[in-house]
């Protein structure tokens, strides 16, 4: 049994015992499970600053960064854009926190009593 | 988890917070899969002494659910749809449909 396992490369476990080699056998399945979304290989803005050394007054264009930046200035325009950074503490908390409660109904009648 | 998320963007296909995490989970089942084959190895192995068997399923028990297989889903590189994605490619049925009448039409 011993000698027709070797010829035939086959591992000798005549108690069938769970070594768990099933394992050791299977393949990694990483690098395909990794590669299903396509990669980004290069940017408009990788291949300006790879030729930035080769010459400084090159005109390039980037099609997608120019409608970017055309959309903000129209978003801008019609007063929809960004908020302003808040540079201090105060400044970033001013909006923030608890709406103050509206004056009840017997309340106002009441300073409208003593108003006259 | 953003902390397993690269600093740089590195996909060209659709983009969208889902795709992204899939293609971050899947990142990180690549890099933790050795890892996992080895304790799977252990607990598996009925030669091993008890303890340490015990040890490694308690190991891989713990590991981040993002190092994990099932946590990974196909999904359309065209809308980063998750349902009806046909494997062959990689694209949602509906995606697909789009192609083909563009195909067809010229």
């Amino acid at each position: 049994m011993s000698l027709q396992t070797t010829l035939f490369s086959q591992t000798f476990n005549p108690l069938r015992l769970r070594t768990g080699n099933k394992i050791l056998r299977q393949r990694l399945r990483g690098p395909s499970v990794a590669a299903y979304y396509p990669r980004r290989v290069a940017t408009v803005k990788d291949l300006q600053k790879a030729y930035r050394h080769f010459d400084e007054d090159m005109e390039t264009w980037d099609e997608e960064e120019e409608d970017r930046i055309e959309h903000v200035a129209l978003v801008k325009q019609r007063g929809k854009g960004a908020p302003k950074k808040k540079r201090t503490r105060d400044e970033s908390k001013k909006n923030k926190g608890k709406k103050k409660p509206a004056m009840s109904a017997a309340a106002a009648a009441e300073t409208k009593f003593k108003n006259g | 988890m953003s902390q397993f998320r690269s600093k740089k963007l590195d996909l060209s296909c659709f983009i969208n917070v889902r795709v992204l995490r899939d293609h971050t989970k899947r990142k990180v089942f690549e890099q933790y899969e050795t890892q996992r084959q080895a304790l799977r190895y252990i607990i598996r192995n009925t030669t091993l002494p008890q303890r340490a068997r015990a040890q490694a399923q308690l190991q891989l028990s713990q590991m981040h659910c993002y190092t994990r297989s099932t946590q990974i889903n196909n999904r359309c590189i065209e809308g980063g749809k998750s349902r009806g994605v046909l494997k062959d490619f990689r694209m949602a049925r509906v995606c697909l449909h789009g192609r083909y009448i563009i195909v067809i039409s010229h």
